[in-house]
């Protein structure tokens, strides 16, 4: 089975707390942020505001670009897909970094040796989801197979397909302000 | 894979509550060879269930801080210079103990004094209270008293009696429409947003009233980009058009307001148009906005800090009261739930300090304290708030030993830059013949005290966490157990106090000679003790609906005063209004010209409480600088760029501060935002930097202040920017 931590960015309140969680979990030095939300915004769109925060980690890719280049395969992929930096491999080349589409792949400035989230695979193995996902207080991170976010996407879409059909119903915003 | 439950492989693991705010969220605390290693949300605890946010999650760097005063020190060289001497936890007990008793005999029990300020401190309230009773003395201040917590609970205790507040017992899970007036719950007490985000998913409309941009605002259905200070206004006029509109509770209004025609009346003075003008607000989002409120039931409406550091904050949480009270969301599901469901027979440290004999000093010394003559429902006996007094009026008394001299004070939080006019509180500080300090690091304000007893944190010690902030949909207490040995000497602030209190001669006004024995006392009504609580864990009251129904609201006329009897009789306006903030383009234009800009400030951030947290590196990584949020046009127009340091300049002060301006378009373009309670623990005493960023060096201390809690104005003032130039 493979898992994946994956992100509902309309639940993601940026507070921050699965940076401070995975830097803690990890004992992580200032300078390196293996999970970081990235606010999007304010911009102005038609004439609204609109803003996002963007929690960003590894994807732990299929064909990891940086265990590509990984001169010295300090860089492996486990069979429930956990792509996994060996840090006493690990040579501080950087060129993963350089690789890496997402930003993933980062440089510990304590232990001059390249880092990237490994999904807390130490908690997982004991059946755990990963420290990020726990304390998440929305729900917007997800741990778990790839088709289960995929089926809970779908639903969500497909209750949207109702109220685009029904926008008088009872709970329609519209009808209730007197203004359809 | 969904599996909640915490690691636990070869560790001891404790349960407790964290102190980081006042969310009070249950921790599990991992513990290895006496140190903890970790701690993570407790999955169990009824307020967070397993959250956490970055202040609790860095705790243990904050327990092992290098910097953190774990040994009592006594100055040595002059005041604020920096020279100090290690001494045993007994001799400064002794040392203090004798000079607060020098004092006493010399000036009398007036004279002594305590001030507060943040949630850590929180827990030693009772004691403090006792060591003021065990003298006589009614002098005690809360840095930011007057315009936080307490004008709420004025202004919802003559509305609903100490019933409910817009404050706490809200239950967002379950209501229809959240409004949100000048709050930021991501950044302030996140399992609060936590809740807001379930209760959209539930199907909550929500409403952000906020000149900022926040986290919030993007997840809202109508955003209201107010004018800062006029929430007063825009509450007023919601009020006319449910009213107009005939979209409140009649059956509710009927049977259990008084004064809802007097109301009517004075919310005509509020046609749409005119708040429009007022708020800077489109009509036509006002009417939206009425409309969810009357439409949407149960709503809540949660009035915070932008609604509170206003002057008229009182007159504007009544608004916004009667607003909930008109839409049938007192007391119900999903609305603003009661605070009469913790669990039965438990004594609240508020409840004992306020009403019982041991504690509570004769109403007759309670009516001398400061501020009780100007704001008696705010400082004196018949105070409606946590009764203590007025805090830029202690200031000014240190200074002119009026109403009374005060000569002595135990400081427990970073007062210098946590209260407006910061250079007269330094100098306060100054004049002070004794001063106290028990806080964690050598902040601005522990580095003018004359001996410093450094205080346990959470971790190290006992206690009951009464959930200040408690949810609608769960009321309960909580266990907070020590964890691990405490650092160095630092001694639970209880203990102290009880020390103190006999080291003085003095009689503890209970029978308690530890943190302990009282808290078996507040617990006797459940019939059990502390030692069995802590294997409790928590404990929840009963949640029951419209309890009013069988006792009546405890206002004088037993139902919501819509029209206010208990301002009316203390000289009041027994009705909310709108009145402008002393220093906006609205009621100084000429003074605009000079400050062209509206001001608001101290937005918060997750990583900080306060003036805490600026020496802790996983939560400065967060927000590593006080940045001047600035629209990106305005700045412009300024000739600054992001990242540019920036003058900031207010009529209220001759001083100035300086930030990085950070370019957003969270902030409208009239609009600046300068976050507060900066200093930098990274900088040399004795001001650590606090003359460079703090915002409460360009606030003033002088008014005016509002009528009934004598606010000062920090979220709508004037100012002009201007850029740093190279070498300042």
């Amino acid at each position: 089975m493979k898992v994946t931590l994956l992100t509902d960015v309309d639940l993601c309140i940026g507070c921050y707390t699965c940076e401070t969680a995975c830097k803690q979990e990890h004992d992580l030095p200032i300078g390196i942020r293996l999970m970081r939300v990235i606010q999007v915004g304010p911009k102005e769109i038609g004439g609204r505001l609109v803003m996002d925060f963007v929690p960003m980690h590894c994807r732990h890719c299929e064909n990891p670009p940086c265990m590509a280049v990984c001169p010295v395969d300090a860089i492996t992929k486990r069979p429930d897909g956990i792509v996994l930096y060996d840090q006493e491999i690990c040579i501080g080349c950087k060129r993963c970094i350089e690789a890496c589409p997402f930003g993933a792949a980062q440089y510990n400035p304590e232990t001059e040796r390249a880092q990237a989230c490994d999904l807390c695979y130490h908690r997982v193995d004991q059946g755990l989801v990963p420290a990020c996902v726990y304390h998440c207080p929305t729900g917007s991170l997800v741990f778990n197979e790839p088709a289960v976010f995929t089926e809970t996407r779908q639903a969500q879409q497909a209750e949207g397909y109702l109220q685009h059909r029904f926008p008088d119903g009872p709970d329609s915003l519209l009808s209730e302000l007197g203004e359809a | 894979m969904n599996d909640r439950s915490p690691s636990t492989s070869g560790r001891k693991i404790v349960r407790t509550v964290c102190q980081g705010c006042h969310c009070d969220c249950g921790v599990l605390a991992h513990v290895e060879d006496g140190r903890v290693v970790k701690v993570e949300g407790d999955p169990d605890h009824p307020m967070n269930e397993g959250m956490l946010c970055p202040k609790g999650l860095s705790v243990t760097q904050f327990l092992y801080h290098a910097d953190r005063i774990i040994y009592p020190l006594r100055r040595t060289g002059e005041r604020g210079e920096g020279k100090w001497e290690r001494i045993s936890m007994d001799d400064a007990l002794d040392y203090t103990a004798n000079r607060f008793r020098e004092t006493l005999d010399k000036y009398g029990p007036s004279a002594l004094s305590w001030s507060w300020g943040d949630a850590a401190h929180q827990s030693c309230l009772w004691s403090k209270q006792a060591w003021l009773k065990a003298m006589g003395s009614p002098t005690h201040w809360h840095s930011d008293a007057h315009y936080c917590y307490h004008p709420l609970l004025i202004a919802n205790q003559v509305t609903f009696g100490s019933y409910s507040t817009s404050e706490e017992g809200l239950d967002y899970r379950h209501a229809r429409s959240i409004f949100l007036w000048g709050g930021n719950p991501v950044m302030s007490h996140p399992t609060r947003a936590r809740d807001i985000m379930i209760g959209r998913k539930n199907g909550a409309r929500l409403v952000v009233i906020d000149p900022k941009f926040t986290q919030l605002a993007s997840k809202a259905d109508l955003y209201l980009p107010i004018r800062p200070g006029t929430d007063d206004a825009l509450a007023m006029g919601m009020i006319n058009i449910i009213i107009q509109e005939e979209i409140y509770d009649k059956e509710f209004v009927e049977q259990w307001c008084v004064g809802f025609d007097k109301l009517r009346t004075r919310a005509r003075e509020y046609p749409v148009e005119r708040v429009a003008h007022i708020t800077g607000l489109d009509a036509e989002d006002i009417v939206r906005a009425a409309r969810m409120s009357g439409n949407y039931t149960p709503c809540i409406h949660h009035g915070r800090m932008g609604v509170q550091q206003n002057r008229n904050c009182v007159q504007t949480n009544r608004a916004i009261s009667v607003l909930v009270a008109l839409c049938g969301s007192l007391d119900v599901k999903g609305g603003h739930v009661s605070k009469l469901n913790s669990p039965k027979g438990f004594k609240g440290v508020f409840y004992i300090v306020d009403t019982r004999e041991e504690l509570r000093l004769p109403a007759e010394i309670e009516d001398t304290r400061i501020g009780a003559q100007e704001y008696p429902l705010f400082s004196g006996a018949e105070s409606l708030a946590i009764s203590c007094a007025h805090p830029p009026s202690v200031v000014h008394a240190i200074l002119t030993e009026k109403p009374y001299p005060v000569k002595a004070n135990w400081f427990l939080n970073d007062m210098v830059v946590c209260l407006e006019g910061q250079r007269e509180n330094v100098k306060a500080l100054m004049e002070l013949e004794f001063t106290v300090g028990s806080d964690f690091f050598m902040t601005p304000t522990m580095e003018l005290c004359d001996v410093i007893l450094p205080p346990t944190m959470w971790l190290e010690k006992d206690g009951i966490a009464e959930v200040f902030y408690q949810t609608g949909h769960k009321d309960f207490i909580a266990a907070r157990q020590k964890v691990v040995e405490p650092r160095g000497e630092t001694m639970d602030d209880s203990m102290m106090d009880l020390e103190i209190i006999q080291r003085m001669g003095l009689e503890i006004p209970g029978p308690w000679r530890t943190p302990q024995d009282f808290y078996d006392y507040q617990l006797e009504g459940l019939g059990i003790t502390f030692e069995e609580f802590k294997d409790i864990g928590y404990i929840e009251g009963e949640i029951k609906y419209k309890r009013y129904e069988e006792s009546g609201l405890n206002t004088p006329s037993g139902k919501v005063e819509l029209y206010s009897s208990i301002l009316e009789k203390h000289g009041y306006d027994p009705l909310p209004y709108y009145v402008e903030n002393a220093r906006t383009p609205l009621a100084t234009p000429e003074l605009t010209e000079e400050y062209p800009l509206n001001l608001i400030t101290g937005n918060r951030h997750v990583a900080f409480f306060h003036s805490n947290n600026r020496q802790i590196p996983w939560c400065r990584e967060l927000e590593p600088m006080p940045y001047l949020d600035i629209h990106p046009e305005t700045a412009r127009d300024l000739g600054l760029s992001d990242g540019d340091w920036a003058w900031i300049e207010t009529p209220e002060t001759s001083d100035r501060v300086k930030m990085p301006a950070r370019l957003t378009r969270a902030m409208p373009r009239d609009v600046v935002h300068a976050p507060s309670h900066w200093w930098f623990p990274e900088t040399a005493g004795p001001d650590h930097g606090a003359f460079q960023s703090s915002i409460n060096l360009v606030l003033t201390n002088d008014g005016p202040y509002g009528p009934i809690s004598g606010a000062s104005t920090l979220r709508g003032t004037l100012c002009r920017i201007y850029r740093v130039e190279d070498k300042e």
